[in-house]
């Protein structure tokens, strides 16, 4: 049998790697336990003792985090069903579309992906003032009716290109319409992408920092992403502080990712038949 | 749904509207907007007056617009490989649905969707010259170990280094990249006596170049962009402006220094030199796929 030492080979290999990039936020979780205001380790301390899950309540009492907190889930809650709705409209609309217009908008979504992020902040701030939105969370919702990233546009646009075109022609035989045909026989199919395109929405908005940093002004408005920031300036050295904010920012993020793993997996497969050629349109 | 009748055509158009509306206003206006200010001086107050070439001009005798110019370049250079490299090995390594390769894949994913204050902040932490859990792993070891990120030599490599966890977006690609070569093209191989080196230099290769142009495209718009959230909070430019690059020169200029002007010239260098190398790539992969049919 020369298959199993192979096979365990494979899986210490595996393990390894494994190990290597779950590091990270292992050492973020420690680091976040550790006493504050302790001397800081000497050696690497792989378990903190005691663990103080403490630090978890004082940042909140430090900085304005429980604000922020509740500011990005409802900016989370109202951008991400948001973004389905019109990001999968626009992919219908345009695997819908004829030759000329198709081929017309997907080149567009593909320049649009290309303008650098930095060229339109500038713009956006003077826009935003104009429509009266600066220091609001709708300037940070706004991008949310627009399908939010041309990319999530072009996701649909790819699936919906795949469902057979006869489905289509008979549900219109039956007297659906376009709305009926999006709505009743397009998202169903769809349902793996609107779960992939849910949660990139959600850690796009739930993680972003550039926005808040550029249209909002009041305390009272911040995001956790700035709330964490704040919490930086106040104490630079405090590290378990730090560490425990980071953890409070990541973990949402770290959960909705293991809940929909298997989405996630099963959405590459569900692209079978995806070569580059489809990504050029 | 009567009253919903409407012209096919015109349905699909209103389904498109918000999308369109939106791209106009919030991306092709300000973009063009941009690259007007190129040629202005504007500071955000007083309307913005013609300014020519001048601030091309200008940056061309500043001191810190080389320095970044070479800081982006390097970072590409550096970083694009590096991170091609680790996406398809990675790819590679847990292509096959085995016992356990999900949590393996999804392990890999982790660092990528981790929020970029965080990210940053935790690396901070990592990278700490004194107490960072690495230079205590690297000094139990008894090897060297340097200040990372507030050293000037090593400050853009450890920038790298941290960016290289976060691949999981091309390792999914290349993992559906891989999952699309047809089975067959081995088992002919195989026949023919090929072994692994070489069914990897002529099957998996070949047909996983367009994918891996697209990706380097790509990671090059990430590593050129996309990263200022993580150099503004790990290094702010520094030490000795080792680390700025074009978009957090862009961004000091403009909202530290309100020369909007200056700023939009250097937004619209990167456009045109980014926009460059994409039509270079896009032909290269058009030009890959001719050659594999």
């Amino acid at each position: 049998m020369k298959r199993t030492p192979r096979r365990v080979l494979y899986h210490l290999g595996a393990l390894l790697v494994v190990v290597l990039f779950v590091l990270p936020l292992y050492w973020m979780l420690m680091a976040s336990l550790r006493q504050p205001g302790q001397p800081p380790p000497r050696t690497i301390e792989w378990l903190p003792n005691p663990a103080v899950w403490a630090n978890y309540a004082a940042i909140f009492e430090l900085a304005p985090l429980a604000t922020a907190l509740v500011n990005s889930v409802l900016v989370v809650l109202v951008a991400v069903p948001l973004t389905i709705l019109t990001a999968s409209g626009a992919g219908f609309a345009m695997a819908r579309l004829n030759g000329r217009l198709q081929r017309g908008t997907v080149l567009l979504s593909i320049v649009l992906l290309m303008i650098p992020a930095v060229a339109l902040w500038l713009p956006r701030l003077v826009l935003y003032r104009y429509l009266g939105l600066l220091d609001t969370l709708a300037a940070l919702i706004l991008p949310a009716l627009m399908g939010s990233s041309p990319f999530f546009v072009l996701l649909f646009y790819w699936t919906f290109r795949r469902i057979s075109p006869e489905l289509f022609a008979a549900a219109t035989l039956d007297g659906a319409g376009n709305l009926a045909l999006w709505w009743r026989i397009g998202l169903p199919l769809a349902r793996p992408t609107m779960l992939v395109v849910g949660v990139l929405s959600a850690m796009l908005y739930w993680g972003d920092f550039v926005s808040p940093l550029l249209y909002i002004r009041s305390e009272s408005r911040y995001t956790l992403p700035v709330g964490v920031v704040v919490l930086r300036q106040m104490d630079i050295t405090n590290w378990p502080l730090l560490m425990a904010a980071a953890t409070l920012l990541s973990i949402p993020a770290v959960v909705l990712f293991l809940l929909v793993q298997h989405w996630f997996w099963f959405a590459g497969r569900f692209s079978e038949s995806a070569d580059a050629t489809d990504v050029l349109g | 749904m009567k009253h919903l009748v409407l012209a096919p055509q015109r349905t699909l158009l209103l389904l498109l509207a918000p999308y369109l509306i939106g791209a106009v206003g919030l991306f092709v206006l300000p973009g063009v907007l941009t690259l007007a200010l190129a040629f202005t001086a504007y500071d955000g107050l007083a309307p913005p007056t013609w300014r020519g070439l001048q601030n091309f001009a200008d940056l061309s005798i500043d001191p810190i617009f080389p320095t970044a110019v070479q800081n982006t370049v390097l970072f590409v250079i550096i970083g694009v490989p590096l991170r091609l490299l680790v996406m398809l090995g990675l790819a590679l390594l847990f292509e096959r649905e085995r016992r356990g390769v999900r949590l393996y894949r999804s392990a890999i994913y982790m660092p990528t969707i981790i929020p970029d204050v965080a990210y940053a902040l935790i690396w901070v932490w990592i990278y700490n010259p004194l107490y960072g859990p690495l230079n205590l792993l690297l000094g139990a070891a008894g090897l060297p170990a340097p200040a990372w990120l507030v050293q000037e030599d090593t400050a853009l490599l450890a920038l790298v280094g941290m960016l290289l966890f976060q691949i999981g977006e091309g390792f999914v690609v290349l993992l559906v990249g891989l999952h699309n070569i047809p089975a067959a093209y081995y088992d002919i191989a195989r026949v023919d006596g090929g072994n692994r080196w070489q069914l990897f230099r002529h099957i998996t290769l070949p047909l996983l170049l367009p994918w891996l142009v697209l990706l380097a495209i790509r990671d090059m718009i990430v590593l050129a962009q996309q990263t200022f959230v993580i150099v503004y909070l790990t290094t702010g430019g520094g030490p000795y402006y080792a680390t700025t690059t074009l978009p957090l020169l862009a961004y000091e200029q403009v909202f530290d220094g309100l020369r909007f002007g200056h700023g939009a010239a250097i937004m619209l260098l990167t456009f045109l030199a980014l926009g460059a190398v994409l039509l270079v790539g896009f032909g290269l992969v058009r030009w890959l796929q001719r050659d594999s049919r």
